[in-house]
Order: structure tokens, then sequence, then C-alpha cells
């Protein structure tokens, strides 16, 4: 037996030719050994035992080809998959550049451009309805921008020389408070999508996010840079010019939400929570009996969430698509996106401890099933006792005052 | 992997932007550097259990943000903590010149006998050093600290960082400064050491019912 198994051929044998001329299949050589006579100074098979043989090689082969046809089968599938997504896509791409787009104001409420909506944006015009559905309350123009980026431009070049007083609208905070904050964005840069490789040092798009974020620091001294600004000024300039970045970015900031956040308005945080949580009760009663049983604050997890739109804790490709809908649906779709996470894991929730859900949240899976996810977030109802979120919301900073 | 513990300690992870604090964690948890790492916004997490002396202790690690203005937002994670890691950059005397306001927060605000150890990391970059061992080693023992310098990317002084700090609080636990039952001494009984308090056949059922957390 085991001379059998490690010994060589020596000569070609007619009872492997014979089976590979009727199969059009060539096997894997370790299975084919299974065939090989026995070296010529050793007794040859027994007729019987070569039988054995051939009938379980042919099995072997039989089971290949099988799972051949399957595999084959599964690719085709695959393909026609992506075949008909991306000529989805391509149809999309049409009615949003021909139909939805130069009709804008009249069209972007209508239901059949919100279904479509819903379905993602493709990635073509995505930027292009991000900024006209976030708008530009804020009337800038790309002159302002300009004027905002000479402006940090020059700061930076005055505080690399040794820093001389700046004077100007931000007078109220230090040198030392404004190189800390340049240093900072100079240090987040690096560590804004580092696996993509396009924001750091050298990289195409370092240069732009820079700038962007200088110039908003001198656009909203009040505000300057926090942390979390630099994820989302790196998905517009994935998405627009830079010019255009500023401008969708700037307005984005400045709705309520966002505001209430980036300037670490804890009281108004805290409200944002408290309506969280009504819909929280309303939709996932169980888990978030849960939660409460653990101390599982929503602030432990909605904070990364909401800083960042979700840029950084969910896949890009769904992080678009969660933006895709925010834009739509305002700040409401964000609250409702974090009950969608929290109801597709619900089962695995239900059964950890405090530290295994803060951990959990906070470093979601990467491998995020996309369809199960909007599904999921699409069985949210942002409905509690006929009240909407606003409502709520607008409830609880009257209770709050 | 399922090992029981003794005790629970709650952690902090705190100091200024930068300072690599993640790092510190992630290099303590899964032995590694994360060289692609992210800025935490808000608080991360990690746990581990280590050996201490023959006792079993699970670190629950709050790994918070590092920026100003998230401030007011991570103090409100200090309560209970019963040990922290305060880190500075060794390369950066700005991040050194921010400890007394670190310091200030987590004595007002996490638990009075919180046991609270200096790091100094970033020590493998010793060509850039802009803050002295003895210096810090001085204000670490004016302010009652332990001290040590780290490097998150060797490893060096990682897991000791993180034991010691450990290994005091269970003396203190021993010779009776701190009580565990207090609330908010940051310290619970482990499920190993609830099972001996209670009767054997409650403690079976008991952990049956913890396996798998």
């Amino acid at each position: 037996e085991d001379e059998e198994k490690t010994g060589r051929p020596h000569r070609p044998l007619s009872p492997k030719q014979n089976v590979r001329k009727n199969l059009d299949f060539e096997p894997l050589s370790t299975t084919a050994l299974i065939l090989e006579d026995r070296p010529a100074n050793l007794p040859a098979k027994p007729a019987e035992e070569a039988q054995k043989h051939r009938q379980q090689y042919e099995e072997m082969v039989v089971q290949a080809k099988k799972r051949e046809l399957k595999e084959a089968q599964k690719r085709k599938k695959q393909l026609e998959e992506r075949c008909k997504l991306e000529d989805s896509i391509g149809n999309a791409v049409l009615t949003w550049n021909n139909e939805i787009l130069p009709n804008w104001e009249t069209m972007c409420c209508s239901r059949k451009v919100r279904e479509l909506w819903w379905q993602g944006i493709p990635p073509s015009v995505r930027g292009k309805v991000w900024s006209l559905a976030i708008g530009n309350e804020l009337n800038i123009t790309h002159e302002l921008y300009d004027i905002c980026l000479a402006r940090a431009k020059e700061k930076w070049r005055s505080l690399s020389m040794g820093g001389a007083e700046v004077e100007g609208e931000d007078a109220g905070f230090s040198a030392a408070d404004r190189e800390a904050s340049l240093e900072l964005i100079k240090l987040d840069i690096s560590r804004t999508f580092p696996s993509l490789c396009i924001f750091q040092q050298g990289g195409p798009y370092h240069d732009t996010l820079h700038s962007i974020l200088g110039a908003y620091t001198c656009y909203r001294p009040d505000v300057g840079y926090v942390q979390g600004m630099s994820f989302i000024a790196a998905v517009l300039i994935l998405n627009l010019d830079t010019a255009d970045a500023f401008i969708a970015f700037s307005n984005l900031l400045n709705k309520p939400c966002q505001m209430a956040f980036f300037r670490v308005d804890h009281g108004l945080m805290l409200t944002y929570f408290a309506a969280f949580e009504v819909f929280f009760e309303e939709n996932l009663p169980k888990l978030f009996a849960h939660f409460k049983k653990n101390n599982v604050t929503p602030d432990i997890y909605l904070i990364d969430w909401i800083f960042t739109l979700y840029s950084k804790s969910l896949p890009l490709d769904l992080a678009c698509r969660v933006w895709d809908v925010f834009c739509r649906d305002g700040e409401e779709f964000l609250f409702r996106t974090a009950l969608g996470i929290l109801k597709l894991f619900e089962d695995v929730l239900t059964k950890m401890d405090f530290i295994h859900i803060a951990q959990f949240l906070t470093k979601l899976p990467e491998d995020l099933p996309s369809e199960e996810f909007f599904t999921s977030i699409a069985a949210i109802q942002m409905q509690s006792r006929n009240k909407k979120w606003a409502q709520v919301k607008r409830m609880l900073i009257f209770d709050n005052k | 992997s399922f090992q029981s513990s003794d005790f629970l300690f709650k952690f902090l992870v705190i100091g200024n932007a930068g300072t690599g604090k993640s790092c510190l964690l992630h290099q303590f948890i899964e032995k590694k550097f994360k060289d692609d790492s992210n800025h935490t916004i808000g608080v991360e997490f990690g746990s581990k259990i280590v050996n201490v002396g023959g006792k079993y202790v699970k670190l629950q690690i709050w790994d918070t943000a590092g920026q100003e203005r998230f401030r007011s937002v991570t103090r409100s994670y200090y309560r209970g903590a019963a040990g922290a890691l305060l880190v500075y950059d060794i390369t950066s005397r700005e991040t050194y010149n921010a400890l007394t306001n670190w310091l200030t927060d987590a004595r007002m605000l996490a638990s009075q006998n919180i046991v609270i150890i200096l790091c100094g990391n970033k020590k493998d970059l010793d060509a850039d050093r802009e803050v002295t061992f003895l210096e810090a080693s001085r204000f670490a023992q004016e302010n009652e600290l332990m001290f040590l310098e780290t490097s998150a990317l060797t490893g060096e002084n990682v897991e000791e960082a993180f034991v010691q700090c450990a290994r005091k609080i269970l003396n203190k636990i021993e010779s009776g400064e701190l009580d565990p039952e207090r609330m908010g001494s940051g310290i619970q009984y482990g499920d190993a050491a609830l099972r001996q308090l209670r009767s054997p056949r409650r403690a079976q059922a008991q952990s049956a019912q913890e396996c798998g957390c």
C-alpha cells in the first residue's frame, strides 16, 4: 500500500489514457495518482483492485465535473446579475441626467424620483444630486472659497514663520489654539481613509482635503476644525470639484443637527439622543430594554456615526448610499440608519454584555450585506404615537428649556 | 476563548490627539502595531483578561477621543474608572504640557482612588524627543503617578503599562485601601469570584449561563 502511494510511474499506461480519451476534463494530478500502475520492480495490481481504482477515479471525475458545472452556473448568474445591475445603473443615469436634474425643483419630491433615489444614486450624478439636495443657503460662491483659502494659506505661512498674530474676527482665539488646530488638521488628514492612500501626504487629494478644511476654519472660525470633519470633506471630494465640495461641506455642517454636534453642544446632543431613544424603544423594544439593563447609552455608538455620517464605520459604498438618502430625508435618516443597524444585528446584540455591544457597535463587521442592510433600514418606522421625528425632537427641546 | 475572571476593572485611555492612545490599545490587545489607524471620534473599546499575580482581571478599556473640543463628551466617560493610562507623546512638548489638565479632570471625575499610569509614548522616536525621561518622571512623582515610556510601534512596555496599573489596584484592594463594593469604584467582581460566593448548585447554573460571554 505504502509503495503504491509514493511510487512514481515509469511508463505511461493505457488505463489512464483510456479514461482521458473519454473525458474532456483534465483531473487534478493527485486524483489521477490512484490510477497509476505500480513501479516495474513491484508485482502489478490485481485486476480487481485496478478495476476498483478505475471506478473510484471515475466517481471522482464525475463529482469534479458536477462541481465545475455548478461553479460555472454560479459565475454565469453573477455575470447576469452584474449586467442587469449595470443596465439599471445605465438607465438610472439617463433618467437622472435627462429627466430629473433639468427639472429638479418640480421633480425632486415626486414619488417616482424618491423611489429611484432610495435605490442609490449612480456615482456619475451623485455629486450633482448631493449639491442640489444640500442646497446653498449660505450663498457661498467660488470666489468666497478662493478668498477663504487664500487667508488660510496666509495663516499657515505666518505660523510657519514663527507666528505673528493675525488680526481678524477670530482674535478671540489664541495663536496657540489656532496652531494646535492647524497641526491637528495635518495629523488627521493622514488618518482619513488611510487604506485608500489618496488623502495621505503625496496622495492625489491630500492638498484638496487640506485646502477645504483650512478654508473652512477661516470661513467659520467660531466652529473651527473638529475631528470627524475630515471624513465628511473627503467623501465630498470624491464626488465633487473642490469649490463645489467646499460649498456642500459648509452648507452641510450648517444644518441644525451637524451644528449641534460639531459645536459639541452637549445639551443639544443629549436631546438628539433622547429623541433617538423614543424611536429605538418604539421599533426595537426588546433590544432597547437589553441596552438599558446593560447601561449601553446611545452616545457610545451614535457620536462616531453622526460626526462622520457613517463614512468611517460603514464600507464606503454603503456610506454613500446612506448619504444619498440622508440628502433626501435629512437628519432623521441618520437616526433611522442607526436603528437599521441595530435591527440588522438585533439577535447577536441581545446575547452580548456591555463591553461586547460597545466593541461591536464601535467597530462594525466589514462585510455588511448591502441589500439586507437597506431592507433593515426600510423596516424602521420613524413614527412614534403619531409623532414624527421633528415633532418628537421639538417636544424634547421644549422640555429642556 | 472563555476565561473566567476574579475582577473587572474599568480603564480609561486619555491624553491629547495623536499621542497614540488607540495604537497602545491595539498593541495591547492584538500584539501588533496598527499603521493605518483612524482618529477616534467619541470613544472606542477594548477588553482583555490579564493574569496579575495569580488573579485573573478583566480590563474593560475606554479609549477616548483626544481633541480638546470633545472634552465635554469624554468627561462623561470618566465616572467609575478604576485605572487610567494618561498618554503623551515624547516628541511633542505640547502634549506633555496638557497633562495637568487631563490629570485634574481624571482626579475630579473618575473614582477618587483612580490609579493612573503616565505613558510617554513613541519611545521608538528617540531622535525627535522633546521631553526627557527625567522631567516626566519627576512630574509623575510629584503627582503620584506611575510612569513608563512606551512604544505602541515596537510593543515595548505596553503590556507592562496596563498590567502595572492593574497590579496597583489589586494591591489596594488587598490592603483594604480600595473597597470593590463601594459604588463608583470602577471595580466589579468577575464571574469566577461570584461563583465562589454563591452556593454550588446556583453556581453551576450561573456558569452555564455565562459561558460564551
